[in-house]
């Protein structure tokens, strides 16, 4: 799938995530990003998408719940502006989870 | 007559005694004994050796008379010739006199023997040689002389061969040089040649320092031979050259003018070759003689080196002043140019140079090398030569000159060097840059004039209405070229028909932006209601065919039926129209292609295409400047063009045609750029019907997106309309339609200047959200980003949603 990238960082996966997300691809995204991350902290980069729907914050409320319930670490890496960091707002996600900056989310996950 | 008796002896009238014939014959007679010891002698003898009877008779033997090389001769070869064949003829041995000079003789000697065949006597004649000897010496110095003289020749020979070898002064004297101590046997010489100015002589090759450089010159001024034959000759006639002789330790010093004729001829002198000797040294008048000439072939070396060396420069000058004019060529630009020559000029001419022009109200000044010389004497020195019109020549060997650059009797600046270059050459630079620089000046002017031109001509308004936004750009080159024939225009033919149409006319400056205007007119003149892209483009034939520089002029034209949402187009020659509809690829209109206007070998048949414009569609009409580079074929720059096209499809339409034009040729392109951005059915309503496919909520939310941002919605509104419309079609999907794979979603969405609306409906059953919390999320979105939401479940359900726009998009 073109719009998903994995990478590492130090101890932490990295999620890149570019163009839509949304009700169409959301499952199947899931199910990379489920089947290509280890038992470790997350970061999950959203700074080039550009647009995210309520499919694409379930499924993102879905990961943080996991790692939460795991006992992980996981960060949402968002720009200043953009469509994901809207949504987001919207929804009121929480202001630990979101940051604006890769190289400090990672700092913060000890990457 | 009696039979004459040769037997006898004639008889002479006197009596000829035997003994009286003895002694006083014409030749010495001497018998000696075997041994050599004289036993008789003959008066004659005596007469001429100064000995007398006593001193020799039993006392002397024969070789004690001789020298001692005629002793070891009569050792050695005599005696014993004389014992072996007993008679030796014509030898020559030197008698020692009694006086001890010596008395060169020929000797005959007969060997008598006793009946035994014992040695008995010697009998020995003698005969004066002096005369003989003298003979043969002078012979014998003749042919030393003659020798010396063809060496001496021959050295010559080669000497000469040499100086018409040498291609240089320096040469010439370097062979000079080398000359004496061959041809005469001196110990070597020094060549010293005039200068530049009279009285000057400069020391250019020396093996001797026998001879002081005043005493040259003296002699360069008198232009005479001078051979001196000591030291204390020279005192008081040549300055400085007892003391140079003696401290060189010579006893004969040569001078010799270099003439380029015989010095009788009042020929002139071109230097002096001086040569000594250790030894006095006479000089023969052969030796004089070829002295002289050398002096004269020296001479005609001398100004044969010298012509050839002035020929020489003048040829790299040439060379040089063509080059230094063709690179200025290369630069159109006044600035550019003036810099170029400047920079040409240091170092090979100059050390420094500096040219400034009057033009503009603050003048223009290219400098190049330094040290720069003293700003207020340069400019007092400038200020002189513009009003005066002539050069200043620098102070001998130092300062600048400073020519004045005049064109058709005006001075347009001035051009300051420091250079020790000859004043001819520099007038002849002079008279070239300032030609080169008015050209370019000129070139300016009519740059400036065409650029103002071609502003005015395409300054017109463009048409406005709500139903679609003409952007255009017209990006001039970088690179500092005239300014080109690239042109676009758009207006309305009828209330619902639109004409835009981009251009190309062939050649850059005045001519091309007039033929502009003109073809700009004539498109305008000929298009109406009833015409079309075809025939209109029929028309211009015609038209260029009267009006010549319009030939092979390219455009592209179109019209728009803003009723129907279809557009006619036509491309005479010009590259293909760019299309991007919603949702789809960009793609280039590649139908109704035909030559150039007036094209002879062309396809002159005018066709044309129809194409249907989907509302949110953006055309871009352009001239080859955008796609065309150097280094990539037409093919990958229309490719790149129209990803990036495509890619901005979302971009405001206020400033999209030069954000466009920066992006594809960046700043520092080559050719001029003209294009025209037109975006069609910014209807203020946009209806679609999609299919219960969440694949086809991304196609709705791109189309809808260029949509508004053709009505130049801001961001942020988008961004809430887009993901409060995809919510609440994929509500309608996931759940009106959850059993209804073929459902239809009816998506109409209206912008207004105040608000934007979207009604989304299905025929779904409703299910109520509170049972599905990521449901709940959705519908919760759609309220937190739409100002007003309201919802019919009456028959299926209907979302009505609107947002008030921001102030300024």
């Amino acid at each position: 799938m073109n719009n998903v990238a994995f990478a590492r960082r130090g101890p932490a996966s990295v999620v890149t995530l570019s163009g839509e997300l949304d009700l169409a691809n959301a499952p199947l995204i899931g199910k990379a990003i489920a089947g290509n991350v280890g038992d470790d902290a997350l970061l999950i980069d959203l700074t080039k998408v550009s647009f995210l729907d309520s499919a694409g914050v379930r499924l993102l409320d879905f990961i943080v719940g996991d790692m939460d319930d795991r006992g992980r670490a996981i960060r949402l890496v968002v720009g200043e502006t953009g469509a994901a960091r809207m949504t987001l707002q919207l929804c009121a996600f929480r202001d630990d989870l979101l940051s604006t900056d890769l190289e400090k989310a990672a700092a913060e996950l000890g990457a | 007559m009696r039979e004459r008796d040769v037997t006898q002896d004639l008889r002479v009238p006197w009596e000829e005694d035997p003994g009286e014939l003895y002694e006083h014959a014409p030749c010495g007679y001497l018998t000696t004994t075997p041994d050599g010891t004289i036993v008789k002698v003959n008066e004659t003898f005596l007469a001429w050796t100064g000995y007398t009877r006593e001193d020799l008779i039993g006392l002397r033997r024969f070789r004690d008379l001789l020298s001692s090389g005629g002793q070891i001769y009569h050792e050695t070869h005599y005696a014993p010739l004389l014992r072996m064949q007993n008679d030796v003829h014509e030898v020559a041995f030197d008698m020692v006199c009694a006086d001890g000079h010596r008395l060169p003789t020929l000797v005959n000697s007969v060997l008598g023997r006793d009946p035994d065949g014992l040695p008995r006597l010697i009998r020995t004649t003698i005969f004066n040689a002096t005369e003989r000897r003298g003979y043969e010496r002078e012979l014998l110095n003749a042919r030393r002389a003659a020798e010396d003289s063809e060496r001496r020749v021959r050295v010559l020979q080669e000497i000469v061969a040499e100086l018409a070898a040498a291609p240089t002064e320096t040469g010439v004297a370097e062979a000079l040089v080398r000359a004496p101590a061959p041809a005469f046997g001196a110990s070597g010489g020094s060549v010293w040649l005039t200068g530049a100015r009279p009285g000057e002589l400069v020391a250019v090759s020396a093996t001797d320092q026998g001879v002081s450089e005043a005493a040259a010159a003296e002699v360069a001024r008198r232009g005479d031979l001078h051979v001196v034959g000591a030291p204390e000759e020279a005192d008081g006639q040549l300055p400085g050259l007892a003391e140079a002789m003696r401290e060189a330790g010579r006893a004969t010093v040569v001078l010799l003018p270099l003439t380029t004729g015989p010095a009788a001829d009042d020929a002139d002198v071109r230097g002096v070759l001086a040569f000594g000797f250790a030894e006095p040294r006479r000089l023969s008048d052969s030796e004089l003689r070829v002295v002289r000439l050398l002096g004269q072939q020296g001479g005609q070396a001398l100004d044969r080196a010298r012509l050839y060396d002035a020929a020489r420069q003048r040829e790299e000058r040439a060379i040089l002043l063509a080059a230094t004019t063709r690179e200025m060529d290369e630069e159109p630009r006044l600035t550019a140019r003036a810099k170029r020559l400047v920079e040409r000029l240091v170092p090979d001419v100059a050390e420094w140079a500096s040219v400034r022009l009057q033009v503009g109200p603050a003048g223009l000044l290219a400098e190049s090398g330094g040290p720069a010389p003293d700003a207020d004497l340069l400019t007092a020195q400038i200020e002189e030569v513009t009003t005066a019109g002539e050069a200043l020549w620098p102070a001998a060997g130092s300062g600048n000159a400073v020519l004045p650059l005049v064109v058709r009797g005006r001075v347009l600046g001035t051009l300051a060097l420091r250079t020790g270059a000859e004043p001819g050459f520099l007038i002849d630079l002079a008279d070239r840059a300032a030609l080169a620089l008015e050209n370019a000046r000129l070139y300016e002017q009519e740059r400036a004039v065409a650029r103002t031109l071609q502003r005015s001509l395409l300054a017109g308004t463009l048409p406005q209405d709500s139903r679609f936004v003409v952007e255009t750009h017209y990006h001039a080159a970088a690179q500092d070229l005239e300014v080109g024939g690239d042109w676009f225009d758009a207006f309305m033919i009828t209330p619902d028909r639109l004409a835009i149409a981009v251009g190309d006319v062939v050649g850059r400056g005045i001519d091309a932006a007039a033929t502009m205007g003109q073809l700009r007119s004539a498109i305008r003149a000929v298009a109406s209601a009833d015409a079309g892209p075809a025939k209109v483009l029929k028309k211009l034939d015609r038209f260029v065919d009267r009006v010549i520089s319009a030939r092979m002029a390219t455009v592209a034209y179109c019209e728009v039926n803003l009723a129907s949402g279809t557009m006619t187009y036509a491309c005479a020659g010009h590259l293909p129209p760019l299309l991007h509809e919603p949702a789809t690829q960009a793609r280039y209109l590649m139908g109704a292609r035909s030559a150039p206007l007036g094209s002879r070998a062309g396809r002159r048949e005018r066709v044309e295409d129809k194409v249907k414009l989907a509302s949110g569609s953006r055309l871009l009409l352009y001239t080859d400047g955008l796609v065309e580079r150097r280094n990539r074929t037409i093919d990958r720059g229309l490719d790149l063009m129209a990803r990036e096209w495509a890619r901005r499809r979302d971009a405001p339409t206020t400033g999209l045609a030069s954000g466009f034009a920066d992006l594809m040729v960046g700043q520092e392109h080559a050719d001029d750029v003209c294009l025209l951005c037109l975006t069609l059915g910014t209807d203020d309503r946009m209806e679609r019907s999609i299919g219960a496919d969440p694949m086809q909520i991304a196609l709705l939310r791109k189309e809808m997106r260029a949509w508004l941002a053709s009505h130049q919605v801001d961001e942020e509104s988008i961004q809430g309309v887009l993901l409060a419309c995809s919510e609440a079609v994929a509500n309608a999907i996931e759940h009106g339609y959850r059993n209804d794979p073929f459902g239809q979603v009816e998506v109409s969405a209206t912008v207004s200047a105040e608000a934007v609306e979207v009604v989304v409906a299905d025929r779904g059953v409703w299910r109520p959200a509170r049972t599905d919390v990521a449901r709940g999320r959705g519908l919760q979105l759609i309220r937190q980003v739409m100002d007003h939401v309201s919802f019919d479940r009456s028959a299926g359900t209907v979302v009505t949603m609107r947002r008030t726009r921001k102030g300024d998009s």
